[in-house]
């Protein structure tokens, strides 16, 4: 084999850091620049959706990692998020910490949940390790009940301490969910790009030649299932630091089901733009239709089904257009 | 430590699957610095033989071992560790990853940056996607594969996945490479090329088995063949050894009883 020095063609791929995270797309930059500015042109209520947009954004990644590497479906992952809620919680009301000092446990505490939860399940895959997610799903908000002397029960906690004294609580609250979901999309832009995230794919779809080359499918379910907590720890956190006030309501089994509803919707992105759509579809949709009295969830299942439908045939009705006009 | 004693060897390894013997007893030496090929008829047991060396499936009787140390009860991950890696029957390239990203998998093993590294942009991290990325694009390059770096597998024929998947083997420069059937799919042209691949990879520490039904390849690169039928060894030797022998010509040819 030449050990001679051999230059690497540009490509799209070759792009580090930031340039990857936006997909060296102009209008993801666009994007963050309006999501940056939204707080100065829109009404306060809006402000707080759009905080709780981002965080559920957050959460929608979490169960999108899980699909793109590991090829697994979770309808449980409120567990984890619950994990980072409560933990920022907990901290901010017992203890009067800050989200800065208390994101870190939180993210910690979400990393070791998926990895004790993926240990026993390291060997289901399928419909299998989604129902076993199920059982997660429904014993958080008994989980919680039944711990109110620590989680507040029914009534649940209320944060309040601000990440920046002085600064308008609304502006931290949104400023703060953006920031995290930045963080993380371009966390896993940067996870895409190395050694551990290269070995993951090759373990989702061939998990005996990822063996062969040292990565353990073992290892591989259990790191995943590990940063699908983690990143699930951090949705909780930020719900709990731009929507207030945190409590068993907020993860329940539907909680749980519409995350993986954000996730298809985003088709299983893991950009700031697709995590939005899905983060808007659980968010803001539900908002724009509260007008429509009883017509909501049939509004919303038709607003679901045209996302899908659309994500599904828009790629090919393009592609054939451009035939189309190639062959005219 | 010389060639003769950094050998991939079996003592008597047998594998049954229900009531089915697929390997029986097999006593096998693959000496380094030897390209040595594995021929039969398909069911044979040439890939069941590659599954216990490299891990895959434990043989229920035997033991193998590479330069004198037992690998008993190592697993896939640990073996190649130690260096010992293969190609596929069927091409196992992940269609997420461009094909410059599926080679570089093959020299993961050779590095250890932490999960920081994974996700923030740490110097180490990225020194180590640079060497993984000029290693690759060698082996690329040796294969001439160089255009076809940063294309989607999906993109590619089959012939070129094929080669793909050895680039990914040899990369890291293992001590074992195991080869299955690295020749399928591919044009007369592709395969002599990838036979003077196989002969510049010849060294003296690397211990190279090739699974292979193309026989102009096997008798051309190959210093030692053995010849598999009913999970059995029916013979061994060079070339025009294997060639003359007729239990080799009976299972090929056939006998004027069959």
């Amino acid at each position: 084999m030449s050990d001679q020095n051999v230059s690497l063609p540009l490509s799209p791929v070759d792009q580090a850091g930031w340039r990857s995270l936006i997909s060296a797309q102009v209008g993801t930059w666009l994007l963050i620049a309006v999501a940056l500015c939204l707080p100065l042109v829109v009404a306060g209520s809006w402000v707080f959706a759009l905080g709780i947009c981002f965080a559920n954004a957050i959460g929608v990644l979490s169960v999108s990692v899980l699909v793109r590497y590991g090829g697994e479906v979770s309808i449980g992952h409120t567990f984890f998020s619950a994990v980072g809620a409560y933990t920022v919680a907990i901290l901010d009301t017992r203890f009067g910490i800050p989200l800065w000092l208390s994101v870190p446990p939180a993210l910690a505490l979400g990393v070791v949940a998926g990895i004790l939860f993926a240990w026993p399940s390291r060997r289901l895959s399928g419909i299998y390790l989604a129902v076993s997610t199920l059982a997660l799903a429904l014993a958080v908000p008994e989980i919680i009940n039944n711990a109110d002397g620590l989680t507040g029960g029914y009534e649940g906690l209320y944060v309040s301490e601000p990440l920046v004294p002085g600064v308008k609580m609304s502006l931290q609250r949104y400023y703060a969910a953006l920031a995290v979901l930045l963080a993380v999309t371009y966390g896993l832009a940067r996870l895409r790009r190395s050694r551990q995230g290269l070995a993951l794919l090759l373990s989702k779809s061939h998990p005996a030649a990822a063996d062969a080359f040292g990565a353990r499918q073992v290892w591989a379910r259990v790191a995943v299932m590990g940063i699908s907590g983690g990143i699930a720890a951090l949705c909780g956190a930020m719900l709990a630091f731009a929507g207030s006030t945190v409590s068993p309501s907020g993860f329940t089994f539907w909680a749980a089901i519409f995350l993986l509803v954000g996730s298809v919707v985003s088709v299983y992105g893991l950009t700031f733009p697709r995590a939005l759509i899905g983060g808007a579809f659980l968010t803001l949709i539900p908002q724009f239709l509260s007008a429509s009295g009883a017509w909501i969830p049939v509004l919303y299942g038709v607003a679901l089904l045209g996302v899908i439908l659309a994500g599904h045939y828009l790629p090919r009705l393009t592609q054939a257009m451009g035939r189309r006009k190639g062959g005219a | 430590m010389d060639a003769a004693t950094n050998a991939l060897t079996g003592q008597g390894i047998s594998l049954s699957f229900g009531g089915i013997k697929v390997l029986k007893g097999l006593d096998v030496t693959f000496r380094a610095g030897e390209i040595t090929g594995l021929i039969g008829p398909n069911g044979a047991g040439k890939t069941s033989l590659f599954n216990c060396l490299t891990g895959a499936y434990s043989p229920q009787e035997g033991q193998i071992a590479y330069a004198g140390q037992s690998l008993d009860g190592l697993s896939p991950a640990a073996r190649a560790g130690k260096g010992i890696v293969r190609s596929f029957q069927h091409v196992a390239l992940s269609l997420d990853l461009t094909v410059l990203e599926n080679v570089m998998i093959g020299v993961a093993r050779n590095h250890h940056a932490g999960w920081l590294n994974a996700f923030l942009p740490l110097p180490r991290g990225r020194a180590e996607r640079a060497e993984m990325e000029r290693a690759a694009m060698g082996a690329l390059t040796d294969l001439g594969l160089a255009d076809a770096a940063h294309s989607l597998p999906d993109a590619l024929p089959p012939g070129m996945l094929r080669l793909v998947e050895i680039a990914r083997a040899i990369v890291g420069k293992p001590d074992v490479l195991l080869l299955d059937e690295p020749a399928a799919g591919l044009n007369n042209s592709e395969t002599r090329d990838l036979m003077q691949t196989l002969r510049k990879l010849r060294s003296g520490g690397l211990v190279m088995v090739v699974v292979e039904h193309d026989m102009d390849l096997v008798m051309s690169i190959c210093d030692r063949i053995y010849v598999m039928n009913f999970g059995e060894f029916v013979a061994c030797g060079t070339a025009d050894e294997v060639r003359r022998d007729p239990d080799v010509i009976r299972i090929y040819l056939g006998s004027d009883d069959d």
